[in-house]
């Protein structure tokens, strides 16, 4: 209890500081003078007298610090008299203090933003959510497949359901939500809508804001009345937060939906596009035979958690459930299985390859953070320096060397809390620019949280202090241990150990500013690569629509139709040269129509397929994009459902499935990619009757084996139709028009120009060839500042040895060389170690990653070449100093 | 066991409270000079530590202290005996009584009453 008391009468002392100090003084001063007094009365003469007293009573001045201490708390006494000191001494230099938060904060800044946007991506999604820590993912898995989002079917699902114990429940969802068309009295619009199973609210723990949720106890099978509920911002966007909307029906996609309520507003749906409508998945536009079909991929699957399982133990049922089916039934299931993982944003088996790309780009950021501390540590090391007397001074008094690397930490510690708190808000500007930049990018909304939560102070808070520690500790170790004597005579040092750590911290510096420089040179020399390939077709004047005719109740008889007519109305608008319809453009897209094989190689799942990437066009589409035809003939409309087979395939595909030969009347088997009950699933016989030129999709360098089929002989249902015009106007609206008039119901998912779309395929190259590019700026300014500065440094350390040379004759070239030779090794030096290391870097991460861009030579030689004129540039300055040292003066200040 | 110090400090403490108690309210110099008294030698020396062990006895509670006018009116800071100081006191002086009874009846033990 006596201690506690103290304790805190103490800390309060220290808190808010000390008033009686002079009582000190008096009380002991009191004791002193009576104490004389006595000894005077005792007969000793008053100078004795008080020389006894002073005697008897102790070392005053040290009773007073011993008192001071037990007044206050120490720990926090010295804290409070560090940080006024540290604050004081950045006052002095400001310059060096704003400089050092400035470089700190781009670096945690930079880190932190990219921790941001992994934990959205990655992190789970957790806005509205009861417990999300206890959500998990369901995916199914192939054997032969290990990344893709694998959908489980609904049989394979309710067995599921049925047999698991370590899971409360689960809900079924589509990977993301899906374009929409609302339509009405208040004009057509396109939506998203996510379909997700009639549980997925209750699972979620999520409540209705009006009305109420999907019924649990409706069964997954489509009913005749079909329902809808409302994000909250839809609700406030498109129904200005009626409430009578509840009850109402809306039209979506042709159909008739009743609104049975709005979600709690801080729920915004587990998508990552952006969600504004839920239906219940039941609500599908293909037949119901489907959902009868256990080998037809359905949804993606989550679920929660009974209380008290681990993720561990959940995952080891899941797996035996799925073993399970495989043997229960081997037709349908053969070589699938289930996996289970704490549920993420990111769907499917997409999170591992995401989370090793993420990886990467914070390892790149962090060089530039590491840099920025290296060249804060040579600062702070050479300020120490120049504090060298002052340090000496005290250690000779008497001061203990942990309090004295207690001060020089606090130094640093304070300008990482600065720095980090700056970071923060660097991070915070940065994310906002990112967010308000995505919808210009990408072609749908997307719903990913940047906000700067716990999770993101917490990971810049700790990413601060580990950099605030390793960054000070070493300079304050080095300066806290001073040779005492030789400082105290003033004694010229010659290069001591702490310059051979300054121009060491310098040499790394070159080095990984080398590595992002050579990086930013092959990402940018990657995009200028790709770029300037021919692509194959030409994508100027080209304007493309994207349809879904899914969601609008078409067969494919009257699927077809519809195409045929749209192309023709297409052709038919002023200045269009040429139109077409098709699956994808060039660009790439969807890409397995099925599984090819040679003919007479027996058919069997998994071996022996012949590579090729899909697409399905009708006649037209090669003169469209204006792709060579180098042999054979376009499709035709004789080529229609009934008649024989056809396909085109590339000039690539020939050489590799007929070398040598005329591909035209060759035979090709196609298994179909789906296996359907009631469908004839034998394999068909496809004849080549064209060859036409590669297409290099998304601007590889090598080609691929491209087939194309005829629309009319493969119905499908997403479409883009294209069309050229003859001047390259843009004719958008009319196409759009055409459409409206056709069927006003139906979305039109996205118009661009097939220019924009090539650019969009080449999004990752330009992002990358931008990080990097920045990255590789600032870490060639930090480099520079620190070459400059010790060189500056150098010069100013070795002023006297300089101009006893020029006064022994050494011209002014040979001291310019000599300064130039001093910081030209410690740039060739951190060169040559950058260099290297760059190349094993780039190596190793072409190995990893596919698509990495590999070593360039020229790349590496311009980014050296740079660093060298660099760093010759930031001599400059010094080099000046140099000359114009005036031995005279030199020689006379001693 | 304790070194030295702290023990020249637990029964300074000790002799200080016991010397308040007696007298009443003192300032430094007067209870230095009645411990002096008191105690011979150990206080003869080195007065000075005096002040932080009252330093720290005001703030665990045991004494509390005020300025008042010294004999030859001077300011002098006096310090008393709290009601907290006061059962201080007696615990501490109940468990200095019993462990000498202990020490001496084992100081008194002869070989043959052990075995």
């Amino acid at each position: 209890m006596t201690t506690l008391r103290r304790f805190l009468r103490r800390l309060a002392a220290s808190a808010l500081g000390r008033q009686d100090e002079n009582r000190l003084s008096e009380e002991f001063e009191h004791h002193l003078a009576l104490q004389t007094a006595d000894n005077i009365r005792s007969g000793l003469p008053p100078v004795e007298a008080r020389r006894q007293a002073v005697l008897k009573f102790g070392a005053v001045e040290a009773l007073k610090e011993q008192c001071r201490d037990e007044q206050g708390l120490l720990v926090l006494d010295n804290l409070a008299q560090d940080t006024r000191y540290a604050l004081r001494s950045f006052g002095r230099s400001p310059l060096f203090a704003l400089t050092a938060v400035l470089s700190v904060a781009v670096g945690i800044g930079a880190d932190t933003t990219i921790f941001t946007i992994a934990a959205g991506l990655l992190g789970r999604p957790a806005a509205g959510i009861d417990e999300p820590a206890s959500l998990v993912d369901i995916s199914g898995t192939e054997r032969d497949e290990a990344f893709g989002i694998n959908q489980i079917s609904f049989p394979n699902f309710v067995d599921m359901r049925e047999r698991i114990t370590t899971l409360e429940d689960v809900y079924g969802y589509e990977p993301v939500a899906e374009p929409m068309s609302l339509s009405g009295a208040y004009g057509a619009e396109r939506i998203f809508g996510h379909r997700v199973t009639t549980n997925y609210f209750a699972v979620l723990g999520v409540r209705p804001t009006v009305g109420r949720l999907f019924d649990t106890r409706a069964s997954e099978q489509p009913t005749a009345e079909q329902t809808v509920v409302l994000t909250h911002r839809f609700w406030m966007r498109r129904f200005n937060g009626d409430p009578a909307i509840v009850g109402q029906t809306i039209s979506l996609n042709r159909s008739q939906f009743t609104v049975v309520g709005v979600a709690a507003s801080a729920f915004e749906g587990t998508s990552l596009i952006a969600t504004d409508v839920w239906v219940p998945l039941s609500t599908t536009s293909s037949p119901t035979s489907d959902l009868a079909q256990r080998g037809l991929g359905w949804a993606l699957v989550r679920g929660r958690l009974t209380r008290g399982v681990s993720v561990a133990q959940a995952a080891a049922e899941v797996e035996t459930i799925g073993r399970a089916l495989e043997q229960q039934y081997l037709d349908e299931n053969r070589g699938k299985g289930l996996r289970l993982a704490a549920a993420s944003s990111v769907p499917g088996n997409l999170a591992l390859p995401l989370a090793g790309i993420v990886t990467l780009v914070m390892g790149f950021v962090s060089l530039v953070l590491v840099i920025a501390c290296s060249n804060l540590a040579g600062v702070l090391l050479a300020r120490a320096t120049a504090r060298r007397r002052e340090i000496a001074v005290r250690v000779a008094i008497g001061a203990g060397r942990a309090r004295l690397v207690r001060q020089l930490l606090t130094e640093t510690l304070l300008l990482f809390v600065l720095g980090g708190a700056s970071g923060l808000l660097v991070a915070r500007g940065l994310t906002a620019v990112i967010v308000s930049r995505l919808p210009a990018v990408l072609p749908v909304p997307v719903a990913l949280s940047l906000a700067l939560d716990g999770r993101t102070i917490a990971f810049t808070a700790g990413l601060s202090f580990v950099a605030a520690l390793l960054c000070g500790l070493v300079p304050a170790l080095q300066t806290s241990k001073p040779d005492v004597i030789s400082t105290l005579k003033n004694e010229a040092s010659g290069v001591s150990s702490s310059s051979r750590l300054r121009n060491a911290l310098v040499v790394s510096q070159v080095a990984l500013s080398i590595v992002l420089l050579t990086g930013a040179g092959v990402f940018v020399r990657a995009l200028q690569k790709a770029t300037s390939i021919d692509p194959g077709f030409d994508p100027s004047g080209v304007e493309v629509a994207s349809l879904d005719l899914s969601l609008a109740n078409y067969t494919p008889a009257t699927g077809q139709e519809f195409f045929r007519e749209l192309a023709s109305s297409v052709r038919d608008i002023p200045g269009v040269q040429d139109a077409t319809v098709a699956a994808s453009l060039p660009t790439g897209g969807p890409s397995r129509y099925g599984d090819l094989f040679h003919p007479g190689v027996r058919p069997s799942r998994g071996e022996q397929r012949l590579p090729a990437e899909w697409n399905v066009v009708q006649p037209r589409y090669f003169s469209t994009m204006r792709i060579p035809l180098v042999a054979g003939r376009d499709f035709n409309d004789a080529d229609r459902d009934g008649a024989p087979q056809v396909m085109i395939v590339n000039e690539e595909a020939a050489r590799r499935y007929w070398p040598g030969q005329d591909p035209i009347g060759k035979v090709l088997w196609r298994h179909l990619a789906d296996f359907r009950r009631g469908q004839d699933n034998s394999p068909r016989m496809v004849v080549v009757i064209g060859v036409v030129r590669d297409v290099r999709a998304r601007l590889r360098e090598s080609s691929r084996p491209q087939v194309y089929l005829p629309l009319q002989q493969q119905f499908v249902a997403q479409v883009v139709v294209a069309a050229r015009a003859t001047h390259g106007q843009r004719i958008a609206g009319q196409i759009r028009q055409v459409v409206t008039s056709m069927n006003n119901n139906l979305p039109i998912l996205n118009t661009e120009t097939l220019e924009e779309a090539v650019t969009f395929t080449l999004l990752p190259q330009r992002l990358g060839a931008f990080v990097s590019g920045s990255l590789g700026v600032v870490g060639l300014l930090l480099a520079t500042m620190g070459i400059y500065s010790v060189t500056a440094f150098a010069v100013a350390q070795r002023t006297r040895e300089i101009g006893i040379r020029m006064a022994l004759g050494a011209t002014r070239t040979a001291v310019v060389g000599m300064v130039l030779r001093f910081g030209l090794k410690l740039v060739a030096g951190g060169a040559v170690v950058g260099l290297l290391f760059a190349a094993a870097l780039n190596a190793t991460l072409t190995k990893v990653f596919v698509g990495f861009p590999p070593i360039d030579a020229i790349a590496f030689a311009a980014s050296a070449t740079l660093f060298l004129l660099v760093g010759m540039t930031a001599c400059f300055v010094p080099v000046r100093r140099a000359t114009r040292i005036d031995p005279l003066a030199v020689l006379r200040y001693e | 066991m304790k070194n030295k110090k702290d023990v020249h400090q637990g029964t300074l403490a000790l002799m200080a409270l016991k010397t308040l108690d007696l007298l009443g309210p003192l300032h430094g110099y007067g209870l230095a000079r009645r411990i002096e008294q008191i105690s011979g030698d150990l206080l003869a020396v080195n007065q000075g530590t005096l002040y932080p062990l009252l330093l720290r006895l005001e703030q665990e509670g045991a004494i509390a202290s005020e300025w008042g006018a010294s004999d030859n009116n001077r300011r002098a800071r006096f310090y008393k005996l709290t009601s907290v100081g006061r059962k201080q006191l007696q615990t501490e002086t109940r468990d200095w009584q019993q462990t000498a009874a202990l020490i001496d009846r084992f100081f008194a033990v002869r070989a043959d009453d052990l075995r």
